[in-house]
């Protein structure tokens, strides 16, 4: 007679055996604890202007970078306040804070917030789409995230405002995608980016970063401020170089005793043939070798 | 009627426990197997969590002028030397090492997958992964199990030994929490590293049962002092190298991903953390073996 009465539920108990087997392997599939504060090992990034070596530039992308100059900066929308991740997270030596948000009623993973001194950035993690192709672009676009073999998070950024790829200039579209990975590896923390762009770049442009786990650290909170049109330079005006017109566009290379062609990127130069090919390319006369000698 | 009815239900709720205990016992199996890092039957090369095997090439789109030429004497920016790193970095002249029979300084194991070139690897037996590179023409063995022998002589590729890798793994921290050192410069003399060893590390490894990851981390010692880069950054017969491989395929692309840590307390003010990448091409085509040179990127 009892048993007649549970008869249903014997059902619902079958559907609860995956539920089971998940729980008891848990421990095996837990993801990575990302959380926590992070202190940068960022290295590298002092860029001079004409120095877009390893950028996969296409010849408008160059075209681009080669229009800027440093007076770019003084544009209210290109403020620090501004700096998208993929920008920021790279060449700006920065602590990091990254936080993850629950749901309060599932405590499942809604999303990650990567804060640091100049950009904060939501990652979804609840499977929400990204935006139609005519909602609003921000400097940091819009990501969505997932855990990938265990230990990585990939999240995928789109729907970014035009943003630069470097601080003098190489320039990433609007139409980019980035493509990041996030690893912890003990007490390292390494991100990879991924930039995929149509427009300014022929292949995929990689960079990668680390950061060591620091959990007396305090990150700063964002502080900046917008100068109001006008106030730093002319209104309307845009400064830049025409086509041909950089005057400091070789400076870089002939510092190095670089072949100009070799500064100025593209995907070739980024293969290790290229270094036979350098051999037999015109070079300037170098000026210096001292470069660094600051510290020595 | 109804008894048949709770006869049936009563073996479909036997069945249910049988099915529940036998899910429990094969998921804390899987479980157990993942964190003992390999089946217990099966081999590295069996139950590798991972597939580096084959032919990879270096894309260099990060420290291009460190990597693709030879970088000038005394410019060792953003790498964390002490102030006999750099003594020793000034002094660098490659002519010595050239009279020495040293070329293959620069191609030691703290530094041969920053430099630019052709990986091929491959499994030379169960337990051992097999790194050929083209330039330098060097081989790294990567041991997976145990630990390094005692009186081994020091070799440029040191011995590795390869394990996947474990949650929590710690490693030495500096005080503080700022950014990063990276300049150098003798203003940061004093800030030395400190370890997280110690009881401290024992205790939470005691207390702790790491899951493990899919990435692959290798750890060298026993290397002959050499070269961080080409032009004469030091690291020592002491240091202790930590590498982490993964890999990624995007747009239908494999890549390889390699976190290096380079532990040297004899010349770096703290770990210092390089990244190369590799895109896997299906063949060796292209590959070109070159010997070690003191005048040459690659």
């Amino acid at each position: 007679m009892r048993f007649a009465k549970v008869d249903w539920k014997m059902k619902d108990l079958w559907l609860l055996l995956p539920l089971l087997t998940m729980l008891a392997s848990r421990s095996a599939w837990a993801q990575v604890d990302l959380n926590g504060e992070w202190s940068p090992r960022i290295y590298n990034d002092n860029r001079d202007i004409g120095d877009y070596t390893g950028i996969p530039l296409n010849e408008v992308g160059l075209l681009r970078a080669e229009s800027w100059t440093p007076d770019q900066d003084a544009l209210p929308e290109n403020g620090r306040c501004y700096w998208p991740a993929d920008l920021g997270l790279r060449v700006a030596p920065s602590q990091l804070y990254i936080y993850q948000e629950l749901d309060s009623a599932t405590q499942q993973i809604v999303a990650y917030h990567l804060h640091t001194a100049w950009l904060d950035q939501t990652i979804w993690m609840d499977g929400r789409p990204h935006p139609p192709d005519y909602a609003l672009r921000t400097y940091q676009g819009f990501s969505t995230g997932k855990w990938q073999d265990k230990d990585t998070l990939v999240y995928t950024t789109d729907h970014f405002k035009e943003g630069f790829l470097t601080r003098t200039g190489a320039i990433r579209s609007s139409k980019a995608a980035v493509t990041s990975l996030i690893n912890r590896y003990g007490n390292i923390l390494t991100i990879t980016m991924i930039i995929d762009d149509p427009v300014y770049l022929t292949e995929p442009y990689i960079r990668e970063s680390s950061w060591v786990y620091a959990p007396n650290q305090v990150t700063a909170t964002q502080h900046c401020e917008i100068p109001a049109e006008g106030t730093l330079l002319p209104a309307g005006s845009v400064p830049s170089f025409l086509p041909g017109q950089n005057d400091s566009l070789s400076d870089f290379a002939i510092e190095y005793g670089l072949p100009l062609e070799s500064a100025l990127g593209g995907a070739e130069t980024t293969y290790p043939e290229y270094i036979k090919k350098m051999k037999t390319m015109k070079r300037a006369p170098r000026t210096t070798t001292t470069h660094y000698r600051r510290f020595g | 009627m109804e008894m048949q009815s709770g006869s049936v239900t009563l073996r479909t709720g036997r069945m249910f426990l049988f099915v529940a205990g036998l899910s429990l016992v094969v998921a804390a199996n899987l479980s157990g197997q993942i964190r003992n890092n390999a089946s217990p039957t099966g081999t590295p090369r069996a139950t590798a969590l991972k597939d580096f095997t084959g032919y990879w090439v270096s894309v260099v789109t990060e420290d291009w002028r460190y990597r693709m030429v030879v970088p000038d004497k005394g410019d060792y920016v953003d790498v964390p030397l002490n102030a006999e790193g750099r003594r020793t970095a000034n002094a660098w002249e490659p002519v010595n090492d050239q009279t020495a029979g040293n070329q293959c300084k620069s191609y030691g194991a703290a530094a041969i997958m920053y430099v630019p070139g052709r990986l091929h690897i491959y499994w030379q037996d169960d337990n051992t992964l097999r790194i050929d590179t083209d330039s330098g023409t060097q081989t790294r063995l990567l041991h997976f199990g145990g630990s390094a022998p005692e009186n081994l002589a020091p070799e440029w590729q040191g011995y590795s030994v390869a394990r996947w890798g474990e949650e929590n793994e710690p490693i030495v921290q500096r005080v503080g929490g700022g950014g990063p050192v990276g300049q150098g410069g003798p203003e940061y003399e004093n800030q030395l590293p400190v370890g997280n060893t110690g009881a401290n590390r024992q205790d939470r490894e005691e207390d702790y049962k790491p899951v493990p990851r899919n990435y692959l981390k290798v750890t060298t010692t026993l290397m002959r002092p050499g070269y961080l880069r080409k032009n004469g950054i030091p690291y020592s017969g002491n240091a202790r190298l930590e590498e982490y491989f993964n890999r990624f395929t995007y747009a239908g692309q494999t890549w390889m991903f390699v976190t290096t840590v380079v532990n040297d307390p004899q010349y770096l003010i703290e770990p210092y953390i390089m990244h190369s990448h590799f895109k896997k091409i299906p063949d060796g085509s292209g590959w070109d073996p070159t010997p070690c040179r003191v005048d040459e990127p690659r």
